[in-house]
């Protein structure tokens, strides 16, 4: 008897392995490729270009300086090779420091490497180390793309009237969803699929024209007019939800003490439902804050913060570890918020239906 | 049908919550077994381990003498009514009725007799082609028997299965039970926390508070010779009536003595508490055991507080020692509020607990 | 007395209609304008302005129509169930409620909340030679010195298949959550009386928990089928225009690629109706043979 419960014990402790292994794969194909592009962005544009790519980017990069056939002879020490690379040969002192900032990512000023030129009298090569900036493509990202502050700026006016708008217009027919019986509630419901139905992009076009009309074009309320569109669909269905699982009874009660439908709503539903609100307004956060085609169509002068990532990735002046540097910095928000939504899924997604 | 045994049972949630403590418990071959006591004590954790719906913490259940405490639910042969029904709403009731057996592969003549049966037992029959959300909550509840019953299972276990259910339905229901348990001889462990669903019903309860056994007993037993404090108070309405008294010996007598009264006990209840090694005790008395006699044989007087008649008899309030005494009294003489009245107590009837402990003294 | 309580009635008769008709305007003005307007054009000639049907006539002569059907149509088929199943497998893990499940969400659900041309880049810069999956394959001892997986070369089916699974990766975050949502949304003493009555974990599953869960299945089916035949960004980021082609990116392709073309406006025009008309009969098959407009346990 006590044998066969070993053999339970062992059993179960085996599923439970195996669970869990499939469980860290998972999370392995999920994070795996995030992973590369987080560290990407952390790389100089040197490592970034090599093959194979380091996995985790260089706390200091280590330098040899000897006299090379132009002036002075730069190496540096490649982490997959094992030993130093030449890869500048000059007297332009200037020109060096700015290398090892730009490629290298060493924050190095002509007075450092003066200091080393001087210890090559005693010894020659000489051998230095500096610390790398792991931020460096941070930095660079927003001096050289001119756009990226006033875009991040514009991308959150965006947002934000996005969220107020299908919030606003999409939450009270969400509430009207969850508490009324209406003739056209079911056209209400589909038109979550109607809205999705005609290709975004093949809207974007006429839109140029409808918000120009409007004066609207290039200007970020344009813009969140064209997200709202996909959005208060969806808004309808998650606040509905939210709605429905607040008990109507708790309003009711509050009429009964002499408050009216509005004020019981404000004072009773809307308190309650405010972190799930919450949620729904991150979500569509989310939506506007990535969305970059028609962003591409519809902006001229003004872009948003997600189509200069996508110029600095498939622009001239493009680096990956810049363009990964961009990229990391707007999902920075966005993964804000999914840590904060996934609380709420059941509240947002369990009401509605077809 | 079989025997169920619980040995050292205890589940635990976390490190924190004990559910069920250390619970021991043999039940019999058909016997119908109530579990008792207020929310949150741990009932339902512990029928959910004897389902398998639950991993038991330490101890072993046996089913038959064999251990199942490893056995997933679907190897233990039992079937459960959920306090809720789970009643499976995309069936009829007869799918649902029919599915168990279905998965225990059994024939589909034999499914379909069975299934008419327990229909007919709980007085389905009619509602056999209809969906869940076409019945009312008293029709779901039949359906969730019924299904239960169908399994011929060799425990039927029922979580509050007429809580949900309003105060005329639930007794009625409680009587078909009874009968449908008489027919079946199913053995049977049945949860509530209301005490005289489980008086009615039970042929031995087990009271439980905080995951422990507090007693275990025949309805008789638990309200006649209640084992605590806790137990004369839950069991019984009006509960228990409780008083502080303190114990002297005088003339080769032991008193109890109060502020109120100082009466001489009759020699059975002076040997319980001959040896009895403190002064202060706790006396308990049933309101039907304090009664009103005539001002010369009572042991003390004092004035009705409230009295409610009740039809068959009355219940009187009075004031002892700051705390409200009631008294169940036949319906007549009338006892009007601020009239004085003279009581003693029924002798035989009285039980003393431990002011510490709060367990009887024998 | 009579007649303020008729009007007592009628507002609360039209609340909702006054609380649903900003919605409708909304979608008039920004939505229904703008479609109409394109659905119209596709019916014009744009020179002479008559009536014509030379946009579809172009459409559906148009050689690379047939190509982009039969794309998109494999990309649908496989996408779709692929993801459904999988993002399946993952919220029924997530339900089990192990200890990590809270963080376990929240990884699974990262990949909806990285932008998609992030995304596109991510995997553009893993699957060039030089890439960060070669790294990889690399260091785990799969690839030896010196050799490559030349990825974005190769065979139409190749491409299809690295598509379908980037895409997967994306989007299947958005079905999961859907699905756990109706999976949560199911009380668990249903699941749990099928097993004391007998049943086993996938007996359960199949005869329980995905019948109760099919209003679900069905709306996060049919989100997802929208927007599969609807699939372009990704194609475009990793093979280019014209490539690969795929309905959607056909669209794009004479918008932005070659706008200036004679033919451009009207095969634009063409392949937006053509998406639509698409898009809805699938939509509206799927739900009939899912029985979504016939179900009878109403509620
Ligand atoms: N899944 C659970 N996780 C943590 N604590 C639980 C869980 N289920 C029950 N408990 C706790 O165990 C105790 C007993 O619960 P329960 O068996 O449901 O009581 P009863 O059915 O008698 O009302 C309660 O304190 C309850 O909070
Ligand atoms: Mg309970």
């Amino acid at each position: 008897m006590s044998t066969r419960r070993q053999w339970l014990k062992i059993l179960r402790g085996a599923q439970m392995m195996l669970f869990y292994l499939v469980v860290i794969t998972l999370v392995f194909v999920i994070i795996g490729p995030v992973f590369f592009v987080v560290s990407l962005s952390f790389l100089s544009a040197r490592e970034a270009y090599s093959y194979p790519l380091p996995l985790l980017p260089a706390l200091t990069v280590r330098y040899q300086l000897t006299h090379g056939e132009r002036g002075y002879m730069l190496s540096v020490y490649d982490r997959v090779e094992k030993e130093y690379i030449p890869v500048l040969d000059t007297d332009d002192l200037e020109k060096m420091a700015t290398y090892m900032r730009s490629r290298l990512g060493t924050s190095v000023t002509v007075q450092d490497i003066e200091a080393q030129i001087a210890r090559l009298q005693q010894e020659d090569p000489v051998y230095f180390t500096k610390r790398a900036n792991l931020l460096h493509n941070y930095t660079t990202f927003f001096q050289i793309t001119r756009d990226a502050v006033p875009s991040l700026i514009r991308s959150l006016q965006i947002c934000a009237l996005t969220i107020l708008i299908s919030l606003s217009i999409g939450g009270m027919a969400g509430y009207a969803f969850a508490r009324y019986q209406f003739a056209g509630r079911d056209l209400l419901k589909f038109s979550a699929l109607f809205v999705r139905m005609f290709p975004g992009i093949a809207i974007a076009l006429p839109m140029v024209i409808i918000l120009a009309k409007m004066g609207f074009y290039d200007r970020p309320i344009g813009l969140s007019l064209v997200y709202a569109v996909g959005n208060i669909a969806l808004t309808v269905w998650i606040t509905a939800s939210i709605f429905m699982g607040i008990p109507e009874s708790l309003e009711e009660a509050a009429e009964v003490f002499g408050a009216t439908r509005l004020q019981a709503f404000l004072r009773i539903t809307l308190p309650l439902a405010l972190p799930g609100l919450a949620a729904a307004a991150m979500y569509a956060f989310l939506g506007a804050w990535n969305e970059t085609v028609a962003a591409l169509i519809l902006t001229q002068f003004n872009p948003t913060f997600s189509v200069v990532v996508y110029q600095s990735l498939v622009g001239a002046t493009g680096q990956i570890n810049l363009a990964a540097a961009g990229g990391i910095v707007m999902a920075i928000p966005t993964v804000t918020f999914t840590y904060f939504i996934r609380r709420y899924i059941r509240q947002m997604w369990g009401g509605v239906t077809l | 049908m079989a025997t169920l045994e619980l040995i050292h049972v205890t589940k635990r949630f976390g490190k924190k919550v004990v559910a069920v403590d250390d619970f021991s418990l043999r039940v019999e071959d058909g016997e119908f077994l109530v579990l008792l006591g207020p929310s949150g004590c741990g009932k339902t954790t512990t029928l959910r381990m004897i389902a398998g719906l639950e991993e038991v913490t330490e101890g072993r259940i046996l089913i038959d003498g064999e251990d199942v405490t490893d056995l997933p639910p679907r190897k233990r042969n039992v079937s459960m009514v959920f306090q809720n029904y789970a009643v499976w709403p995309h069936m009829t009731v007869y799918d649902n009725i029919a599915y168990p057996l279905r998965l225990k592969r059994v024939d589909k003549k034999t499914i379909d007799e069975t299934v008419r049966e327990a229909a007919r037992m709980t007085k389905i029959e009619e509602l056999l082609d209809r969906y869940p959300s076409q019945l009312s909550g008293g029709q779901q509840q039949r359906v969730a028997v019924a299904r239960a019953l169908a399994v011929k299972p060799k425990l039927f276990l029922m979580d509050e299965p007429l809580s949900n259910l309003d105060a005329k339905l639930r007794v009625a229901t409680r009587t078909e039970l009874k009968a449908i348990h008489e027919k079946t001889g199913a053995t049977t462990i049945f949860v509530t926390h209301d005490q005289s669903e489980a008086m009615s019903l039970a042929d031995r309860i087990v009271i439980m508070r905080d995951g422990k056994i507090e007693q275990i007993g025949t309805p008789d037993d638990v309200y006649h010779r209640s084992a605590s404090i806790f137990v004369a108070d839950f069991i019984g309405t009006p509960p228990t009536n409780f008083i502080d008294v303190e114990v002297q010996v005088r003339d080769d007598q032991i008193h109890l003595v109060n502020p109120y009264f100082d009466f001489p006990l009759n020699p059975e209840n002076a040997a319980k508490l001959r040896d009895y090694p403190k002064r202060e005790l706790i006396l308990g008395v049933r309101p039907e055991n304090i009664v009103l006699v005539s001002e010369d044989e009572a042991i003390f007087s004092t004035q009705c507080l409230v009295s409610e008649p009740q039809g068959s008899h009355q219940i009187i309030a009075i004031e002892l020692d700051g705390k409200i005494i009631k008294i169940v009294a036949p319906a007549y003489p009338k006892v009007r509020s601020g009239e004085t009245i003279h009581l003693n107590f029924k002798q035989e009837a009285i039980a003393f607990f431990d002011k510490d402990t709060g367990r009887r003294i024998e | 007395m009579t007649a303020q309580r008729k009007s007592a009635h009628l507002g609360k008769r039209i609340t909702p209609y006054l609380l649903v008709i900003p919605v409708f305007i909304y979608y008039l003005i920004f939505w229904v304008q703008p479609v109409l307007q394109q659905v119209i054009r596709s019916f014009l000639d744009p020179t002479t302005g008559q009536l014509s049907l030379e946009s579809y006539r172009l459409v559906l002569t148009d050689p690379d129509f047939i190509p982009a059907l039969r794309n998109t149509a494999i990309i649908v088929v496989i996408s779709v169930t692929m993801e459904f199943f999988i993002a399946l497998f993952l919220a029924l893990i997530i339900k089990r409620d192990f200890w990590g499940a809270s963080i376990f969400l929240f990884l699974a659900m990262l990949p909806m909340a990285l932008p998609p041309v992030a995304v596109g880049a991510m995997w553009k810069t893993g699957l060039t030679t030089n890439g960060w999956l070669n790294s990889l394959l690399h260091y785990v001892g799969f690839l030896p010195e010196g050799e490559k997986i030349y990825w974005l070369a190769g065979s139409t089916w190749k491409m299809l298949a690295l598509i379908i699974i980037i895409d997967a990766w994306q989007v299947i975050p958005s079905v999961m959550i859907i699905l756990l949502a109706g999976l949560q949304n199911i009380p668990k003493e249903l699941e749990e009386a099928g097993y004391v009555f007998g049943g086993n974990y996938f007996t359960v599953l199949r005869k329980i928990t995905l019948p109760l869960l099919r209003p679900t299945i069905q709306t996060a089916v049919v989100l997802r089928l929208i927007a599969a035949i609807q699939i372009w960004l990704i194609v475009i980021v990793l093979v280019g225009f014209s490539r690969l082609p795929v309905l959607v990116e056909r669209i794009v392709y004479y918008h932005e690629e070659v706008p200036r073309l004679n033919i451009s406006p009207q095969m634009a025009a063409g392949y937006t109706m053509i998406v639509t008309v698409i898009v809805s009969l699938a939509a509206l098959i799927y739900l009939r043979l899912s029985g979504a407009f016939s179900r009878r346990e109403g509620g």
